[in-house]
C-alpha cells in the first residue's frame, strides 16, 4: 500500500513540475529570457528525470519485474526517455533547441499516461510467460529510448519544415519601413532582409544538425532494440522473424529513418528533403507504438487496452 | 616577406613551433577574435576590419610556410635518388571487344543499381507493402477477400479481391512481387557496396610509404622538422590514435579507418541477414505438435519441410517422450509458466538427452529445437462410485478471447436412451474442475488429487487426476547462425558508423558555439557590414561542412632525411581541425641535440 501511495505522490510530482517546466518555456517565448528562470526550469527537468526514475524504480520493487510489461509503464518510460534526452545536452553544457521539444513531450506523455483514459492499465499485471525473460529489459528498454530519441528528432525536423514554409512575418518588415521613410534606399532594404534570411538559414542548419544527432542516436537504439527482440523471439516464439503487426511496423519505422539517413548523405540536397521524410517517420513512430497496441493484434499485445475482453 | 621568414627560422632554436602559429588554420583566428571582440561588445567596423586582417594574415602566413618548405626541399642535402611516391598508375588492359561490351553493360548496371534515388524508393516500396500486409489480413481463405473487398463497392474506388490475387497480397510476404523487390534492393546494395568500395581501395594503395621529400612537401599540410627522428614521431603518432607504419627512413600513418568501412559493414551485414533469411525460408522443417504427458513422438514425423533446400538430417529419427507436462501458478490463479519435462531417445532407445524446457527456454539438439508454446487438457481420470478410474477424453470448447475452456461428459444411466443425460465437468486449468449435474446446474469445484469425492444425484465421483497435454513446435534453421552473425554485425557496424562521426560533430560544434556568439555580434552590427561578415562566416561554414562529410580519414607521411624530417599530411574530414591537430602533435616531436648535424641543416636553408 505505501508503494501505491509513494507511487501516486511521486506521479503527481513530476507532472506538476512538468507543467511549470512549460509555463516557463511559454513565458521566455512570449514576454521575455528571464535567465534565472530558465535555469530553473532546467533544475525542474532534473527533477521530475529523478521523479519519474524514482516511480519505476517504486513499481519494479513492489511488482518484482522490470516495469515495462504493459502500456502505461512504457508511457512512463517514454516520459523518463525523454527527460533524459533533455537533460544530457544541459550537463555537457550545450545549448540547443532540443529542450523546446523534449519537455512538451514528456508533459504530454506524463499527462496522457496519468489521465482517466488508461487507469484500468494502471496496475501492475502479472508478467505471462512469453514476457519472462532477460531478454524484456534490454529489448523493450531499447525500443522505447529509440522510439524517445526518433520522436524528438522527427519534431526538430517538423519545426525545420515550418520554419522553411512559414511565409515572412509582415509586422516587423512594417515596423523598419515607417521608422526608416526617410531611408527608404533599397540598399537599406535588401540588407534587411539578407539579415533575417541569415537567422532563419542559421535556425534551419541548427535544426538540421539537431535532428540528425538525435535521430542517427535514435536508430542505434531502435537497431538494437529490433535485433535484440528477434533473438529472443527466437527464444520464446520459434523463429526470428514472424511478421507480426508490431514487428513490421518497427522494421517499416526504421526503414523510413534509414531513408532519412540517405537522403542525408546528398549534401546538395536542402535539409527540408529529409526533414520531410523524418516527419513521415513521426507518423509512423507513432502507429508502430500505439496503433499495433489499439488494435491488440498479433503476437505483442501484451499491454493492449483491455476493451475486448469482459 | 620570404627571406625574413627564413632568417627567423632558422636562428630561432625551435623554428617549427614559431610556424605553428602562423599555421593556424583561418578559423581558429577568427575563432579567438570573435572570442575577444564578443567580450569586449566592440563594434561592427572593427569587427569587420579585423576580420579581413585575420583572413589575409592567415593566408600570408601560409605563403611563408610554403616558400620555406620549398627551400628545404632544393637543398642539396636531400637525396635526389629517393624512390618515386604516390599512385602507381593503373596498367593498360587489352581485353577482346564482346569483352569490353558485357563489361560496359555490366558497368551500366551496376551504377543504376548503385543509384541513391533508386535505393530509396525500393526501401521506400517495401515499406508500403509491409504496411499494406498488415492492413489486408493475411492467409485467409478467398471467400473471406470476396466478402471484404467485394467488385461491387471497392475499397477506395479501385481496390478489389482480384487486385489482391492478381498481386498475391493474401500472402504479402511471400509473394512474387514482394520478394523480387526485396531481391532488388539486396542486389542495390551489393551494387552501392561495390562502387563504393572501389574508390576506397584506391584510396588504400595510395596509403603506402612516399619516398620523396618533394612529394611529401607538396601536400596540403607539410612541415619541415630539423632535428628530428621519424621513430619519435611515430610514437607521438600512435599515442593519437593514428595506425602508423614505419619503414627504415619513411613513414605513414592514418586514422578513422573504421569510419571509412562501417557504411559499408552496414551494408554486408544487412546482406548477410538477408542471405540468412532466405536459407531460413528455403532450407528449414517445421511443425507442432499436441501430446499428451506420458506419449511419444518421432520427430521425424512432426517436421515438414519448408523449401527445396530442406534436407532432413539423422537426428529426425529421434523420439521424444514427455515425462511431464506442469504449469506454475501465481497466488491469483494465473498461470506463471508451463514446463514440460523431455526426454531424448535414440534408435536404439537410449536417452539422449533430458530437459525441462519452458517458454522462452526451449531444448536444442542435433540442429532441432523445440519450443514449449501451447497446452491443452486432455483427459481427465475419475473414479465413479469407487470403480474406475475411467479416462475422459476432454474437448475444447470455444470461447472467445484467448482464454481455454475444456469440458467433458459422464453419462449416468441408460446409455442406450435418445437423450443421454449425464454429469459435465469443465475446467480451465489443470487446477480445478467444475462440475454440473444432470440438469445443468452447478454442483461443486474439485481440485485433481485432492480425493474429496462429490455426490451428484447419488453418484458418487472423485477426480482422480487431470492429464494435461503439451504444445510443442519443432524446427532446424539452418539459417539462424548466418542471421545471428548479420544481427552483431550490425549492431557493431551501426555504433562504429556513429562513433567515427563523433569527432567530426565534435569540430561542428565548436563551430555552432562560435556561431552563437556570432549572433550576439549581430545585434551590434548595421546592415551595411552584414552581407560581408555573413560571406566569410559562409566559407568557413563551407570548409566545416565538408570536414563533415564521409571522405578520406587522415593521412600523413613522414620521411626521415639526414636528422631533418618532412612530414606531409592531407585529410577530408575535420579539414579545419587536421592543422591544428597536427601542430600539436609535431610540437611534441623532441628535438636532438647533435651538433654537427644541425650545422648541415642550418646551412641548408640559411
Amino acid at each position: 500500500m505505501i508503494f501505491l501511495t509513494l507511487e501516486h505522490i511521486l506521479t503527481h510530482i513530476s507532472f506538476s513540475i512538468v507543467s511549470i517546466v512549460i509555463t516557463i518555456h511559454l513565458i521566455t517565448l512570449l514576454v521575455d529570457e528571464i535567465v534565472k528562470l530558465y535555469d530553473s526550469s532546467e533544475k525542474a527537468m532534473i527533477a521530475t528525470f529523478f521523479c519519474i526514475t524514482g516511480l519505476l524504480v517504486t513499481r519494479w520493487i513492489y511488482s518484482g519485474h522490470f516495469p515495462l510489461s504493459n502500456l502505461y509503464e512504457s508511457l512512463i518510460f517514454l516520459s523518463w526517455s525523454f527527460s533524459i534526452i533533455h537533460i544530457v545536452p544541459y550537463f555537457k553544457k550545450q545549448k540547443n533547441h532540443l529542450s523546446a521539444i523534449t519537455a512538451p513531450s514528456a508533459l504530454f506523455t506524463q499527462g496522457f499516461t496519468t489521465s482517466g483514459l488508461l487507469t484500468e492499465v494502471h496496475q501492475s499485471a502479472i508478467l505471462v510467460p512469453a514476457l519472462q525473460s532477460e531478454w524484456l529489459i534490454m529489448h523493450v528498454s531499447m525500443m522505447v529510448l529509440g522510439y524517445a530519441a526518433l520522436i524528438c528528432g522527427s519534431l526538430l525536423s517538423v519545426a525545420l519544415l515550418v520554419i522553411t514554409f512559414r511565409k515572412d512575418i509582415k509586422i516587423f518588415y512594417k515596423n523598419n519601413h515607417l521608422g526608416n521613410e526617410s531611408f527608404s534606399n533599397v540598399f537599406g532594404n535588401t540588407y534587411f532582409f539578407s539579415a533575417k534570411n541569415y537567422y532563419k538559414s542559421q535556425s534551419i542548419q541548427q535544426l538540421d544538425h539537431w535532428s540528425y544527432r538525435v535521430i542517427s542516436i535514435g536508430f542505434i537504439f531502435l537497431t538494437i532494440g529490433i535485433l535484440s527482440g528477434a533473438v529472443w523471439a527466437n527464444e520464446a516464439w520459434g523463429s526470428y522473424w514472424n511478421w507480426d503487426p508490431k514487428e513490421i511496423w518497427a522494421f517499416i519505422t526504421w526503414t523510413v529513418f534509414a531513408i532519412y539517413l540517405h537522403t542525408r548523405t546528398n549534401t546538395k540536397l536542402p535539409p527540408a528533403n529529409s526533414a520531410i521524410v523524418a516527419s513521415i517517420g513521426f507518423l509512423i513512430i507513432w502507429i508502430c507504438y500505439f496503433g499495433v497496441n489499439l488494435l491488440g493484434i498479433g503476437l505483442h499485445s501484451y499491454g493492449s487496452f483491455t476493451l475486448t475482453s469482459n | 616577406m620570404g627571406t625574413l621568414t627564413l632568417n627567423l627560422s632558422t636562428r630561432t632554436l625551435k623554428p617549427y613551433q614559431h610556424h605553428n602559429n602562423l599555421l593556424k588554420s583561418p578559423l581558429s583566428l577568427y575563432d579567438s577574435q570573435i572570442h575577444c571582440l564578443c567580450r569586449k561588445k566592440n563594434l561592427s567596423i572593427t569587427i569587420h576590419w579585423k576580420l579581413k586582417a585575420t583572413k589575409e594574415s592567415a593566408e600570408r602566413a601560409r605563403n611563408r610556410v610554403g616558400k620555406k618548405i620549398g627551400f628545404s626541399d632544393g637543398a642539396p642535402s636531400l637525396s635526389e635518388d629517393a624512390g618515386n611516391g604516390g599512385v602507381p598508375a593503373s596498367p593498360d588492359r587489352n581485353s577482346s571487344g564482346s569483352f569490353k561490351l558485357l563489361k560496359k553493360l555490366s558497368r551500366r548496371v551496376l551504377s543504376v543499381l548503385s543509384n541513391l534515388p533508386l535505393a530509396i524508393g525500393e526501401m521506400a516500396t517495401i515499406a508500403a507493402l509491409m504496411a499494406l500486409g498488415t492492413i489486408i489480413d493475411q492467409g485467409e481463405a478467398p471467400d473471406f477477400y470476396f466478402q471484404k473487398y467485394p467488385e461491387d463497392n471497392p475499397v477506395l474506388g479501385f481496390f478489389t479481391w482480384k487486385w489482391i490475387f492478381a498481386l498475391g497480397f493474401d500472402h504479402m510476404f511471400s509473394s512474387p512481387l514482394f520478394l523480387s523487390l526485396l531481391a532488388l534492393l539486396a542486389a542495390s546494395l551489393m551494387a552501392c557496396t561495390y562502387t563504393t568500395q572501389i574508390p576506397l581501395v584506391k584510396v588504400a594503395r595510395r596509403w603506402s610509404f612516399v619516398h620523396s621529400a618533394e612529394a611529401i612537401s607538396k601536400q596540403e599540410i607539410a612541415e619541415t622538422l630539423p632535428r628530428a627522428s621519424v621513430q619519435d614521431l611515430g610514437v607521438i603518432l600512435m599515442g593519437a590514435g593514428y595506425e602508423v607504419f614505419l619503414k627504415g627512413p619513411s613513414l605513414y600513418a592514418f586514422k578513422g579507418l573504421a569510419g571509412q568501412f562501417a557504411p559499408i559493414g552496414v551494408h554486408l551485414a544487412m546482406l548477410l541477414i538477408m542471405a540468412g533469411g532466405t536459407l531460413s525460408a528455403a532450407g528449414s522443417f517445421r511443425g507442432s505438435v499436441t501430446v499428451p504427458q506420458g506419449l511419444n513422438f518421432i520427430v521425424g514425423d512432426v517436421l515438414g519441410p519448408s523449401g527445396f533446400l530442406s534436407a532432413p538430417t539423422e537426428a529426425f529419427g529421434t523420439e521424444v517422450h514427455i515425462n511431464r507436462f506442469s504449469m506454475d501458478y501465481y497466488d491469483s490463479g494465473e498461470v506463471r509458466q508451463f514446463h514440460t519435462d523431455l526426454s531424448l531417445l535414440d534408435l536404439e532407445g537410449n536417452e539422449v538427452m533430458r530437459k525441462t524446457i519452458s517458454v522462452n527456454d526451449p531444448l536444442r539438439y542435433g540442429g532441432i529445437t523445440i519450443y514449449q508454446t501451447d497446452w491443452s487438457l486432455s483427459t481427465l481420470q475419475i473414479l465413479k462410485d469407487d470403480e474406475g478410474p475411467f479416462n475422459l477424453a476432454m474437448a475444447p470448447l470455444k470461447l472467445n478471447g484467448d482464454k481455454k475452456l475444456f469440458g467433458t461428459f459422464l453419462p449416468v444411466g441408460n446409455n442406450d436412451s435418445p437423450s443421454v443425460k449425464g454429469i459435465s465437468m469443465l475446467a480451465r486449468d489443470l487446477q480445478s474442475i467444475v462440475l454440473y449435474d444432470q440438469e445443468g446446474k452447478f454442483a461443486g469445484i474439485r481440485r485433481p488429487n485432492s480425493k474429496l469425492p462429490i455426490d451428484i444425484d447419488g453418484t458418487k465421483i472423485v477426480i482422480v487426476d487431470a492429464i494435461g497435454s503439451t504444445g510443442l513446435d519443432l524446427k532446424t534453421d539452418p539459417g539462424v547462425p548466418v542471421v545471428y552473425a548479420g544481427f552483431g554485425a550490425l549492431m557493431l557496424t551501426t555504433c562504429i558508423s556513429f562513433l567515427s562521426h563523433a569527432q567530426a560533430r565534435a569540430n561542428h560544434d565548436q563551430y555552432f558555439d562560435c556561431e552563437f556568439e556570432f549572433q550576439l555580434i549581430c545585434e551590434f552590427v548595421t546592415y551595411r557590414y552584414m552581407g560581408c561578415v555573413a560571406g566569410y562566416v559562409a566559407t568557413t561554414k563551407r570548409e566545416l561542412l565538408e570536414g563533415l562529410a564521409p571522405g578520406l580519414s587522415p593521412v600523413i607521411w613522414a620521411l626521415q632525411d639526414g636528422t631533418t624530417v618532412v612530414v606531409g599530411g592531407k585529410t577530408n574530414r575535420a579539414k579545419a581541425e587536421f592543422p591544428d591537430e597536427m601542430n600539436r602533435l609535431l610540437d611534441q616531436v623532441p628535438e636532438i641535440v647533435e651538433s654537427y648535424s644541425s650545422r648541415q641543416s642550418n646551412s641548408s636553408s640559411g
